[in-house]
This record gives C-alpha cells, structure tokens and sequence, in this order.
C-alpha cells in the first residue's frame, strides 16, 4: 500500500517533466506544441460551458426545492432495515450529482463520528467508488455536442448502483 | 437529456410547490448558474497544462505508443475502433490518467469525444457507441489511489488514512464492469 501512495505522489511531477523531455529528445519544437496545445484546451472549455450551465440549473433545482431530501429520506425508510447506516444516505444521491458536495458530506460524517468509525470507513469507500456521473456525462456529451446520450445514464447509474452495493459489502466484511 | 433536464426541472418545481421551498429556490438556482463558470474557471488552467502536454506527447509519438500498447485490451470494448482507429490513442490517454489518478482523464477524455465526434456525420447529434463506452469507463473513475478521499481522512486525524484505498478498488471495478455489462447489453451497432 506504501509503493502505491508513493506512486500517487511521484508519478505528477514525473509525467510533467518527463513529457517535454522526451520530445525535446524526439526533436519536438516543444514550447509551441504546449501552446497549440493550451489553447485547444481553452477551446474545450468555451464549448462545454453552457451544457455545463445547463445541467448545474437543473441540479441545484433538484436540491433546493426539497426533492433532493424527499428522495434521501425514502432510500433511508428502505435501507435501515437493511443495516445500511442513514448517515450515509444523503452521500448515495448526492455522489453521482455533485462532486463538492459529496466531498462535503463525507468530510462532515468524518468530522461528527470520526474518520476512523465504521461510518467513517463507509462513507470514504463510497466516497471513492465512482465519479461524479451527472457532470461526466454532461461535460462528456457537451464537448462533442451531442445533445442525445442514448443509454449513457442508464449504464453510468447502474455502474454506480452496484459500485456502492460492492462498496457496502465489502465494508460489512472487513469493518463490522 | 431533453427527458433529464426537463424531468429534473419538472419534478423540482412540483416538490417546490407542495414544500413551499420555492423561495429559496430562485438563489440557488442563480447560484448554479455562477457556479458552473466559476467551476469551469478554476478548471480552464488544468485542461490548458494537460492538452498543452498531451499535444507535445502526441508529435513526439509518445500518445501513439500508448495507444499501440494498449491497443489489444480496449479494442475489444471498442468494436467501433477497429475500422476507425484515431480516437484510440486519447480514449487510452485519458482512462490510464483516470485509473493513476490523474487530473489529465477529463481533458483527454473530451479531446477523444472529439475526435469520434469528427468520424460522425456533421449535423448527427445522437451519441455513437464507444462515446457511451467511454463516458461509462471515466463515469465509474476506477482509480488505484483514492487520493483525494485519503488526503481528506488524513487531514481529519485518521490513524490508518489509506485503509479505505483496497476496499474502494474494489467498489470501482465492480462499477467499472457492471456499466460495461449494461453498455455492451444495450449497443445497437454491435455488428457495425
């Protein structure tokens, strides 16, 4: 576990110094390809930004008109019984929304319970489990300027939905 | 997305009415606007630095090498890529950034989006199928390293911060495969 978060650590500053590098070595005229480059990049950005607008309206909608909870606290109804902490259950339907906001929750039941409480150890695996769907799938399309995603959604939930079903029952194993 | 984004305003605007939460609604919904630029701005230096990279690794052939390695294991999930092979060497790029936990994956990822938006006929706006292939790969962000949620457990005192990373591995590949599983049921073009 100790190589692997070394890597996490050298393998940025490595890859940002070893990519002009070798094509500085290949004959590359690499300043002007990181600018052609960069600005490419700038393009992306412009392009994707009113789809991005697009879907955060609708989110942010979704959460301040209540929905949002209304739908946490029917999950909770179900998954208590089940052994399913409720803490954790805003974190279920807000990861694939909202990255910050996932984050946001899952430092806060680290902060209440402690990181290193079973429901501490839940909410970080979920934490990382997936990305956030909604504004992959959004920034993805919008780029290409794709306005139909066919069975996208559908695919990306139910990666989510058996990520945090595997989530779960790996923690029920190790850490209760 | 029509049905998403209509659905998503609908059924807020119905929750709304019956919670009398349509008051604070009218920030939010403004602060979602704003936050979507400040989002995006914050993020324009980061896509600049990676598609700057990106673009030298790409003229000193160090992109196609990848995507000649890699090759064998994504054709597979990519059927499509066999007879136009371009977009390979980005959709390569961006899920082994995504998989080392680095912050090239979305940006990689879009220039890929690109390039098999270029093999579609202009006026097409319905996503093709390794698009979808690749929105669920980088949608399930199977990572080795979750560094961000160890960072933040370290930050909050944790005694063990990097306990949670084999558990979350293994979250991540079952999202990984189980998106796969549903994508490759739903194809349309899996003879094309």
């Amino acid at each position: 576990m100790k190589a692997i978060e070394l890597l996490g650590v050298y393998v940025f500053p490595l890859i940002i110094v070893a990519i002009p590098l070798y094509g500085w070595v290949r004959g590359v005229r690499v300043y002007e390809a990181f600018i052609r480059g960069a600005e490419e990049g700038l393009r992306l950005v412009f392009d994707t930004l009113p789809y991005l607008v697009a879907i955060f309206v609708a989110l942010s909608c979704f959460r301040s008109s209540g929905a949002m909870s209304l739908l946490s606290r029917c999950l909770e109804t179900v998954l208590t019984p089940l052994g399913f902490p409720p803490d954790v259950v805003p974190l279920l339907i807000t990861r694939p929304i909202s990255g910050s906001g996932a984050l946001a929750i899952t430092a806060e039941i680290m902060r209440a319970r402690g990181p290193d409480s079973p429901v501490g150890i839940l909410a970080s695996i979920l934490q990382g489990s997936t990305d956030t769907t909604f504004y992959v799938i959004t920034l993805y399309l919008g780029s290409a300027g794709i306005k139909r995603g066919r069975h996208a959604l559908v695919a990306c939930l139910a990666g989510d939905l058996a990520g945090f079903c595997a989530g779960y029952l790996v923690w029920r194993v190790m850490f209760r | 997305m029509n049905s998403l984004w209509m659905g998503l305003l609908v059924g807020s605007a119905v929750v709304a009415f019956f919670t009398g939460n349509a008051g604070t609604m009218v920030d939010s919904i403004l602060g979602g606007a704003a936050g979507a630029v400040a989002l995006m701005i914050e993020l324009t230096g980061i896509y600049c630095l990676w598609m700057g990279m990106e673009k030298i690794a790409d003229e000193s052939g160090l992109v196609n090498d990848l995507a000649k390695f890699l090759g064998p294991l994504l054709r597979p999930l990519f059927p499509f890529l066999r007879d136009h092979p371009q977009p390979l060497s980005a959709i390569a790029a961006s899920i082994i950034s995504n998989v080392l936990g680095l912050s090239s994956g979305t940006p990689l990822g879009l220039k890929a989006m690109k390039e098999m938006k270029n093999l579609m006929p202009p006026d097409e706006d319905e996503a093709i199928d390794p698009m979808i292939t690749l929105i669920v790969i980088n949608a399930a962000g199977f990572c080795i390293f979750p560094s961000s949620v160890v960072a933040l457990r370290a930050a909050l005192g944790s005694a063990n911060p990097s306990i949670v990373a084999g558990p979350t591995a293994i979250a991540g590949l079952v999202a990984t495969a189980a998106g796969l599983a549903v994508d490759v049921a739903l194809r349309r073009g899996r003879r094309k």
